[in-house]
């Protein structure tokens, strides 16, 4: 039924006022249902080791350690200072391995090399090996995000 | 037992559907053997069934338990170490008959007006076969599935403007973890089996209602083939054929069982000679040979743009190939061998 002068039928409002009103239900409800799928996790600020298992490591020598979920390496430096890489690879997020005698960080995934600094050398990764910082402070050895701490 | 059927009859009214399928024919052309190719696939699809629904009555999708619990599976179960060979080896057969599905339809061009819907729908179904091998791959829970899921999930954080969200999306955060485990499993025993089955109702709906294609050289010069009727000739036929794959699946199943490997660690390097399933080979050898930077932006976004552009176009290949007998029919037909080709060698390639 159409009243004179309304551009609307009584059916069509009606339609319009259901068909919208379920359909905005259905996009409101889309959001709390997004927020619960995306977890909470962030990488850590820091994590700290004990000084003792790093402190006699030979200039060039690389130990493993946990980066939260991730594998990390502490490198001891030949000016005797460390520094430490995330154990992932640039490109398509494998966990690299250190093979000592080539002094190269490798990926298995799609051969990609670094070099001993994390430098990529050669594969498909486009970017270096993430650098943390390292700080000792007491019996305790400090690994951070740059800027986190 | 006749009082029975008129009672169901006046319930449901299947009567027309069932004189349908009794009266539909099957075109009997040099072509027919790929008509096959459909039902084989829906009977692996049903394998993947049931032998997946019985796994899942063992199978734990915790860190601790995914992978002791397939090895209980393969060690303890009774006759589990088959079920879980014919469940892997089934899923390999039913994409492999899903790809030579899609390569006759697309060199057939039976994909040409009116059963455009038809192949789109089974390009989604395609997708989803995908997603299932993607899914399942992880489940046991070794090293080589943890390597691959790394690399599978985190291929499309290359995508501009969404593809870290995808990423997280996919992982349930930023690192494989026990959330992922539990996330693929939900999507292989629930959220894909939704999905395929709702567009395989629609796939399958869609060729009863358009009926099975003739060759394009008949159609153009108006002649119709011979027919064979679907009930019971064709359907027999078909069931000839399902006995032959199903032994063959089970005798290969048995010869050469699956293995597994031990329990994945998130800290240990990526294994040397990770290879995804062989369907996604040539992707993997695509990305491999992708330079890291091109101009401004990474290889890998290049690859990643390529892969959904070439996606898109075989979506939406039945309007591009819209005048299929004529001369641009022909030039789309030597394009899409040519990708063809290029897939079967990179793959080859992939394993040199």
């Amino acid at each position: 039924m159409k009243i004179k002068n309304s551009i609307y039928s009584r059916r069509k409002f009606l339609n319009g006022l259901l068909g919208g009103g379920l359909g905005s239900l259905a996009v409101i409800l889309i959001s709390p249902i997004i927020k619960f799928v995306f977890p909470p996790y962030k990488e850590p600020d820091q994590v700290n080791l004990p000084l003792a298992d790093y402190k006699d490591m030979a200039p060039g020598a690389i130990k493993n350690f946990a980066w939260g979920l991730k594998p990390g390496f502490i490198k001891a430096k030949s000016d005797g200072t460390m520094t430490a890489y995330v154990g992932v690879c640039t490109h398509l997020d494998c966990n690299v391995a250190w093979q000592p005698d080539k002094k190269k960080f490798f990926c298995a995934c799609h051969d990609g090399w670094y070099d001993e600094n994390g430098k990529n050398i050669a594969g498909p990764p486009p970017k270096p090996l993430r650098e943390l910082q390292v700080a000792v402070e007491g019996e305790e050895l400090i690994v951070s995000r740059p800027g986190a701490v | 037992m006749k009082k029975i059927a008129a009672w169901f009859e006046s319930r449901f009214g299947l009567a027309p559907i069932s004189a349908f399928m009794i009266k539909k024919e099957i075109p009997q052309t040099k072509h027919t053997l790929w008509y096959y190719t459909g039902s084989s696939i829906l009977l692996f699809f049903a394998i993947q069934v049931v032998t997946g629904i019985i796994l899942a009555f063992y199978y734990q999708p915790t860190l601790e338990g995914a992978n002791d619990s397939v090895a209980r599976i393969m060690t303890e179960i009774p006759l589990g170490w088959i079920i879980r060979s014919v469940h892997s080896l089934s899923s390999t057969c039913m994409i492999a008959v899903v790809m030579i599905h899609m390569a006759a339809i697309l060199f057939t061009k039976a994909y040409r007006a009116p059963r455009e819907a038809t192949w789109m729908s089974g390009v989604f179904l395609l997708v989803g076969s995908m997603m299932f091998g993607f899914t399942g791959y992880l489940l046991p829970w070794d090293d080589l599935s943890l390597a691959a899921t790394k690399v599978g999930t985190n291929i499309p954080r290359a995508i501009p403007v969404v593809g870290d969200w995808v990423t997280k999306f996919l992982r349930g955060g930023d690192d494989i973890t026990g959330d992922t485990l539990s996330r693929f499993f939900i999507f292989h025993v629930c959220v894909l089996p939704l999905f395929i089955l709702a567009i395989l109702v629609i796939h399958i709906f869609l060729i009863q209602r358009h009926g099975v294609s003739i060759p394009l050289h008949d159609e153009v010069k108006g002649r119709k083939p011979k027919s064979l009727p679907f009930w019971p000739n064709f359907v027999w036929r078909e069931a000839a054929v399902w006995m032959v794959l199903l032994g063959a699946l089970i005798t290969v199943a048995v010869l050469l069982p699956l293995k597994l490997d031990p329990s994945a660690d998130t800290m240990a390097p990526a294994p040397e000679g990770v290879k995804p399933e062989w369907y996604f080979l040539f992707l993997f050898q695509t990305l491999k040979i992708f330079p890291a930077n091109m101009l401004f932006v990474t290889g890998e976004t290049v690859a990643v743009v390529l892969i959904i552009i070439a996606v898109a176009l075989i979506f939406f290949l039945p309007f591009i190939d819209n005048k299929p007998a004529e001369k641009k029919g022909k030039v789309i037909s030597a394009l899409a061998f040519l990708g063809l080709i290029y897939a079967i060698a990179m793959s080859v390639w992939s394993l040199l």
